[in-house]
């Protein structure tokens, strides 16, 4: 057994090189990552991620809009604004999808072209037919998503129909797409619980073979779609919810390349988010997402986290804009009128809110004991507390201190804040009350029990 | 100030903030021990004794004070010897 002995260090290690506070802590990789096809042992370095061309693609109106009512089209051209905003000049937010059979989602693109922004680049979602395709083509889109279901599931008790029918009828609409010029993203559905060796090879092997000729523009791309969210990130899970081992056959036996891949997750077992990085670490260009995760059923992975792990992998921001994502959960919440969950990341309004008082007290001392990242720099959203009698006094004087905007030496010590702290108290031991204490209650304390401050404040 | 006014003034705050006689308390009783100051009262007392004596404390410092004896000595020394 190896014997550590403690290091008594004069300063702390904070571990700043994966924990730097200006950003969200970085994901860093020691080595290569093994996992067995077929017997034998293949490679990955998760660490090409640094170099290769990850980026987001975006479904929130296609697939997030299926499970919530739908948007207004000034709503949608609002947030595509943002998004753009959002993912930055170098297109970490690189493509949105949208559905082109209404005359409202129709006028919709015409609006969000006429923003004029390079990224997100606009595509299409069509059925796998070719009177669906009309429409891809009246809009001059230059690339769109078609529904290629891949399971038996699907092709046997959804369509009724052969692997050999469904195959050809993909095929056809596909040809279609090639000869008008748009590029085709195949959408292969259900492929966690399809027969991989059985159908999804052979499938993507005649669709490479269709574009093989075509220009690097014009070659077919390949989603992966998890539809119920089975597929597993865990090292060796068996095929087909592998994810590991389905990007490695699309790209190493039907030579996918990464940038003509794209992982689009779901969250019915709670790995949505989680799948999705695996995707990008194990080889994977493009991570499908919907803004806070909105999608069918339990949803997609969110768009937001999706930012927060690029970052993470990549070590930098690359012209993102976390800012605006606090931007877009006030257009939700006061806008749309969606309210977010609580306790959502990055997101949500208790998101870096503590109710207890140890923890607030850890934030007085130091903001980074309870504090994921510069929050306050970074999303516009300094650390929180919120008032119940479980937050203590070192809670309360926080919420003061914030409340007054006083730094440094100027904040008020717990003592200044005892006697709103026994109003606090007295609220749940007296009065018997259940709920937390809200922000203007303790406002109106702070104005009769530090009149001197709350005038100050006024003044500013 | 003396050392004695000062314990005087010690006592009859702690004796005030926590409905007791003066003449309970003693130099030796700790906050929360003798008394039975929980951790809110004990900053309210801290508070009180600001105001008695007209200063502001550093509150690392004031907090580490347990007993009477100690907020004594504490004031003692900030008021005498600083």
């Amino acid at each position: 057994m190896r014997s550590y002995e403690l290091q008594d260090v004069p300063q702390p290690n904070l571990i700043e090189s994966i924990f730097p506070y200006t950003l969200p802590p970085l994901i860093t990789f020691e080595g290569p990552i093994h996992e067995t096809i077929d017997g034998a042992e293949v490679e990955f370095d998760p660490r090409d991620v640094t170099t290769r061309d990850i980026h987001i693609t975006d479904t929130t109106f296609r697939d997030g809009q299926q499970a919530r009512p739908p948007y207004k089209k000034e709503q949608m051209v609002a947030l595509f604004e943002m998004m753009s905003r959002l993912g930055g000049p170098n297109g970490v937010i690189r493509q949105s999808e949208f559905f082109l059979y209404t005359k409202n989602d129709r006028d919709t693109i015409d609006a969000c072209r006429a923003l004029n922004v390079k990224f997100p680049e606009i595509t299409g979602w069509i059925r796998a037919n070719k009177a669906d395709f009309r429409l891809v083509k009246e809009m001059g889109l230059k690339e769109t998503g078609m529904l290629t279901s891949a399971s038996d599931y699907h092709i046997f008790h959804k369509q009724n129909q052969t692997r050999q029918q469904a195959m050809d009828q993909y095929i056809g609409v596909v040809e279609a797409a090639l000869e008008a010029g748009i590029r085709p993203r195949c959408h292969l559905e259900d492929v966690t619980r399809a027969d991989l060796p059985g159908f999804v090879f052979p499938f993507v092997q005649k669709l490479e073979r269709l574009t093989e000729n075509q220009p690097d523009n014009m070659k077919v791309k390949i989603r992966l779609c998890d539809t119920m969210g089975f597929g597993l990130s865990y090292p060796n899970a068996a095929e087909p919810r592998s994810i590991p081992k389905l990007i490695w056959r699309l790209r190493n036996e039907c030579g996918i390349a990464p940038d003509r891949l794209e992982w689009h997750g779901h969250n019915d077992f709670h790995k949505v988010h989680i799948n999705g990085a695996t995707a990008w670490i194990y080889g994977l260009n493009a991570l499908n997402t919907t803004l806070f995760g909105f999608g069918e059923r339990c949803g997609n992975p969110p768009l937001e986290g999706a930012v927060m792990e690029y970052i993470a992998l990549k070590g930098g921001l690359n012209g993102i804009d976390l800012r605006v994502v606090t931007e877009m959960v006030d257009y939700f919440e006061n806008v749309i009128g969606t309210h977010l969950a609580p306790n959502y990341p990055f997101v949500g309004k208790d998101f870096n809110t503590t109710r207890a008082g140890i923890h607030a007290g850890g934030l007085r001392k130091f903001e980074q004991i309870y504090n994921i990242f510069d929050t306050t720099a970074l999303l516009n959203r300094p650390p929180r507390v919120s008032i119940t009698d479980k937050s203590g006094t070192d809670g309360v004087a926080l919420w003061v201190n914030e409340f007054l905007g006083l730094k440094g030496d100027e904040r008020l010590s717990v003592m200044k804040v005892a006697k709103i702290q026994r109003w606090v108290m007295d609220q749940y031991e007296i009065e018997g009350r259940m709920s937390s204490i809200t922000d203007q209650e303790l406002e109106e304390q702070v104005k009769v029990t530090l009149p001197e401050y709350y005038e100050k404040r006024r003044a500013k | 100030m003396t050392r004695q006014e000062i314990a005087d003034r010690v006592i009859n705050t702690t004796a005030r903030e926590l409905k007791m006689n003066a003449s309970d308390i003693h130099e030796t009783d700790s906050f929360a021990e003798d008394l039975g100051a929980d951790s809110l009262k004990s900053i309210e007392l801290v508070a009180a004794f600001e105001e008695e004596f007209d200063l502001s404390v550093v509150e690392e410092d004031a907090l580490k004070v347990q007993s009477v004896a100690g907020a004594i000595e504490f004031f003692d020394s900030l008021i005498n010897h600083q």
